[in-house]
């Protein structure tokens, strides 16, 4: 019997090769994306599981401002002085400083790492990075040792065992390779290629103060209740050490121990130099695989119910032959899960061809390997939910006919069947229309974001980063070397970039009783020239006024306002920075509000003050030729820093690396929304087919009555088409409000036009419009004698 | 006459058969009864609407009365279910159709071989039984065919041979030769004859064709779902 069933089964697959193509591609789609975000959601939620002591780790965070993320950054003064505090509940305590530097070989070759983290010697015992080569306990008790990974072994001394080589980092610290690390899998917060050890910092001036914050902390404490209980005692330790700074610049810090499992997913501020997830868009990921293995197993329902309607004179005839109810639904259902099983199979082939896309797409390699036992779970899972459900709503639907009706040919799918066929459709473009809007709306958001004014000049801007002692100390001749040139315009040297870095400071200010917060930007003269700002009151810095670099600071519009002053009003005012400086300094100029932080944020107040603080180089070029300007910042760069490769970005490229999740999700969700309309057309034109060939004789009667092509094909369309109306009706209001709430992710934001969903609808209409169109044009143009003759 | 009971392969008794049509029934049967005898070949004629088609199927259990008393080989077939009716008539009673209704799918082999499956016979006795058929039936050579690669005739022979296969002790044919030719027709009453004298099985047809009539043993002639005659030849 099985035999006979999987015979008739693959007979109905081959002898109706389109249909049966429409009908098991559209589940593969459907498979295929739920895999591959299943695969996502697997590895994000994986993130860190596989230490050992992860249930016992915590990160030390810092927090300055309740409504503010907090801080992971610490002075490297926490960690021993938390051991020191609270030997009984603090077991372990590793700092962990992520950097970058040169690294140079006995050989001579150069690498610049970006990937560079300095930790206590701990640090292999605490974390579970396992070792190839190397004992954990052992590996980082020396200063002049170093462990790398098996990758950044293999780029150093290819084959060669690494064990005892020495490297040269920074032109400084001689390290021999003490262990050989296994590569970082791609889920875990901490990604380094080389580890050293701290104790070659401790004893610089700078990392005994408790205000330089550029480290982590974890913690081991074995118990979580002892966790909550020492993280009462915390205000008393922060007032113990830090109670005089804390005074001095008139803020509170507040110590907290985040979970090493909630880390990857904390709501982190761009600086926080880890692997971050965003859970939105986990949630989002997974509302798109819901929402496409609804459609795709729609379409396979409504298939079936279709293909298997076209049976019903085998269906008769079985009866006849002395079938039972029992032995047809066997039938149906098994052939429905047949074809999963084939969707399933496909699918798996489909995945293999589209994981390197994918991963290119996330950004990453998914550690989750394909094969895992969870996969097989889901496929199995989806192999008999939708098998069987799809298989079993036309099994019952079609074994209930009395044997005549089946052999006739007659069956009618009942008011209801059609109505529920339609419902289906329904909800099928419900979902493309939403995912149509919101593809629409977040491509609209992001071209607004890339083609706003920001309020300085982005163009023929290069960034360089003053990330290493050679440059750093050779600032000056670099600058002025390259003002010889002619292609360049001019130099600034600034401690973040617009988009990059601006640090929250305290001031007191004329005239107000609190302290005053606002972001500030560390600055040379040229600031204001080089980035092309406007000053709407008092005058930029300058060179002539010998007092400036002690004694001015230009505020923008936003902090103006914040002072309770209009920009003229406070020209004049003084303002003195609670922590870098002792003396308090005038206001001698406002800049215009431009766009120094990323535009899901709104204006903030930015004082812009020249003490000392250079992080980066803006360089702005003269209009023109781009690429021999280039050319003289490397000769001028090679010539102050020979030993590090130049590395520079563009002023606009900055865009992409602030919107890039957002930029992500613009991208997952065209290709989501694409597929989705796709499975639903595929459904659509399923059921095209199947409406045109039960109307043909109505068809062809009304042909034979005068009804010309054109009336045909509208009457056939207008029936097909106004499920989709209905749907694109329901699907409008649920758009608006999901749209609505992600745009307020944007403190600057296009509205929500009325021609966005017009023109998702004139999509959706003509996308159906046209899969219809086929199957209607094929009956209509039919000859009416052949339709005829056929009842 | 009162006929012995034991002889009898079917008894129906006031039969009948309608549709509620608002306040009138529409009757396609109206209060018919008839008995056939084990062994008689028996000929429906009669116009269209006359409830040919409908008395057939009421004959072979695919339909139900709306009233009346109807036995098969003993058993009250309008007190059954739908399970012990299947039973009842996938053992003893074969069908035949004008539009021969094989499944396209199916080989001619395997359209043979499908009542039996239903019938749960094992495979290698189905296989020595399937043969016997097509042997019998001189298509041998046409097992592997679909039946879209038939002749009209060859069509209904196989779909002759599918409804002997399981040895029915009743063959119900709904005008059997109205898609066929004349000679291909006669073919097949030939066969239904041949069926009726030497293998004794009992044989009810439907058909409009006088000639095709006569093959038979009795006539029965229906108008308006009555019987208006019955002649024994």
């Amino acid at each position: 019997m099985l035999k006979n069933f999987i015979t008739i089964a693959w007979r109905n697959l081959y002898k109706k090769k389109l249909f049966s193509f429409i009908h098991i591609i559209g589940l593969t789609i459907g498979i295929t994306v739920c895999m591959m975000i299943f695969l996502y959601i697997m590895n994000e939620f994986s993130v860190d599981r596989f230490h050992k002591q992860g249930d016992n780790i915590y990160r030390v965070m810092r927090r300055f401002d309740v409504n503010k993320n907090m801080v992971p950054y610490l002075a490297g003064t926490y960690g021993p002085a938390l051991l020191n505090d609270y030997p009984k509940e603090i077991k372990q305590a590793v700092r962990v400083c992520p950097t970058h530097g040169l690294v140079q070989t006995a050989d001579k070759k150069s690498f610049n790492e970006k990937k560079l983290y300095v930790a206590d010697a701990d640090f292999f015992t605490l974390f579970t990075f396992p070792l190839i080569k190397g004992d954990p306990k052992t590996v980082l008790k020396q200063p002049n040792s170093v462990v790398i990974s098996q990758a950044t072994a293999k780029k150093y001394f290819g084959n060669d065992d690494p064990i005892g080589k020495v490297i040269e980092i920074d032109q400084l610290y001689q390290l021999k390779v003490t262990g050989v690390s296994k590569n970082v899998p791609s889920n875990s917060h901490l990604d380094f290629d080389l580890v050293m050890p701290i104790s070659n910092f401790e004893h610089y001036d700078w990392f005994k103060v408790w205000v330089n914050n550029n480290l982590f902390v974890y913690v081991r404490i074995d118990n979580p209740a002892t966790a909550a209980a020492l993280e009462k005692q915390f205000p008393a330790f922060m007032q113990k050490y830090m109670g005089a700074d804390m005074e001095k610049m008139g803020v509170k810090f507040d110590l907290h121990l985040r979970p090493l499992k909630e880390i990857y997913f904390e709501p982190s501020s761009e600086f926080d130099n880890v692997r971050h997830g965003d859970q939105s868009v986990v949630y989002i990921f997974l509302s798109i695989a819901i929402l496409i293995l609804v459609i795709a197993c729609i379409n396979f329902m409504n298939l079936s119910t279709i293909r298997a309607v076209e049976r019903s004179k085998e269906v008769g005839m079985r009866k006849v032959m002395g079938a039972l109810r029992n032995h047809l639904i066997w039938q149906f259902i098994g052939e429905s899960v047949l074809l999963t099983l084939i969707s399933c199979v496909l699918a798996i082939g489909l995945l293999l061809l589209a994981m390197p896309w994918y991963n290119q797409l996330l950004g990453y390699e998914l550690t989750v390997s394909w094969n895992a036992a969870p996969i097989y779970l889901f496929l199995a899972g989806v192999i008999l939910f939708v098998g069987f459900l799809a298989g079993s709503y036309p099994a019952f639907f079609l074994s209930a006919f009395s044997p005549i009706q089946a052999l006739k040919g007659k069956l009618q799918l009942g008011k209801s069947g059609a109505f529920f066929r339609q419902a289906l459709v329904v909800v099928q473009f419900c979902i493309s229309v939403f995912l149509i809007v919101g593809t629409i709306v977040i491509y609209n958001q992001m071209s607004f974001v890339k083609s706003k004014d920001l309020g300085y000049d982005k163009e023929q801007s290069v960034v360089i980063p003053l990330n290493n002692n050679d440059i750093y100390n050779n600032m000056r001749a670099f600058k002025n070397d390259l003002m010889s040139k002619s292609g360049i315009q001019s130099v600034s040297y600034m401690s973040g970039e617009p988009g990059g870095f601006h640090d929250m400071h305290t001031y007191e200010a004329e005239g107000q009783r609190d302290v005053f917060k606002s972001r500030s930007e560390f600055a040379d003269f040229e600031y204001v020239k080089t980035l092309g700002l406007k000053i709407v009151a008092g005058r930029d810095f300058s060179p002539q006024m010998a007092t400036d670099t002690t004694d001015a600071v230009l505020i923008n519009e936003t902090a103006a306002k914040k002072l309770g002053f209009t920009p003229a009003e406070a020209v004049g005012k003084w303002i003195k920075n609670n922590m870098r400086d002792s003396t308090r300094r005038k206001i001698v100029g406002v800049v215009k509000d431009f766009n120094f932080i990323s535009l899901k944020e709104t204006m903030d107040a930015l004082v812009i003050s020249p003490s000392d603080d250079r992080r980066v180089a803006v360089i702005k070029l003269k209009p023109g030729n781009v690429s021999s300007g280039l050319a003289a910042i490397k000769e001028a760069y090679a010539r102050v820093a020979p030993a590090y490769p130049l590395e520079y970005t563009f002023l606009d490229q900055k865009f992409d690396t602030l919107y890039k999740n957002d930029l992500r999700q613009q991208t997952i969700l065209s290709v989501f929304s694409g597929l989705a309309i796709f499975i639903a057309c595929l459904g659509l034109f399923g059921l095209a087919s199947f409406t045109a060939a039960k109307r043909t004789k109505e068809i062809g009667v009304r042909k034979v009555l005068g009804s010309s092509v054109q009336n045909i094909l509208l009457l056939l369309s207008k029936d097909m088409l106004k499920p989709v109306a209905v749907a694109t009706i329901i699907a409008m209001p649920f758009a608006y409000f999901s749209m609505q709430k992600w745009l307020q992710n944007f403190a600057y934001r296009t509205p929500l036009h009325w021609w966005v969903f017009v023109l998702a609808a004139v999509i959706t209409f003509a996308i159906a419009l046209f899969t219809i169109s086929f199957q209607s044009l094929k009956a209509a143009i039919a000859n009416p004698v052949k339709s005829l003759r056929s009842e | 006459m009162p006929k012995s009971f034991n002889n009898n392969m079917l008894s129906l008794q006031h039969i009948s058969k309608y549709y509620q049509n608002g306040p009138n029934k529409a009757y396609v049967i109206n209060d018919l009864s008839l008995d056939i005898e084990e062994g008689e070949f028996v000929s429906i004629m009669g116009p269209s609407g006359s409830g040919k088609s409908t008395l057939l199927n009421i004959i072979g259990m695919l339909d139900a009365p709306t009233d009346g008393y109807h036995y098969f080989i003993d058993q009250p077939v309008h007190q059954l279910k739908e399970k012990q009716r299947s039973a009842l008539y996938k053992q003893y009673i074969g069908f035949v159709f004008q539009a021969y209704h094989l499944i396209d799918e199916l080989t001619v082999y395997e359209n043979i071989e499908t009542p039996l499956i239903y019938q749960d016979i094992k495979g290698s006795e189905r296989k020595a039984l399937v043969a016997d058929m097509l042997d019998r039936f001189g298509i041998v050579g046409k097992k592997d065919l679909f039946p879209s690669q038939l002749s009209g005739g060859q069509q209904q022979l196989v779909g002759v041979a599918r409804a002997l296969i399981s040895k029915p002790k009743l063959l119900l044919a709904d005008e059997p030769t109205g898609n066929l030719n004349s000679k291909q027709g006669e073919e097949i009453m030939e066969l239904f004859r041949k069926l009726n004298k030497e293998d004794g099985v009992t044989i009810v047809q439907v058909t409009h064709s006088e000639k095709n009539a006569q093959y038979g043993s009795r006539i029965i002639n229906l108008l308006d779902g009555r019987i208006e005659s019955s002649i024994t030849l």
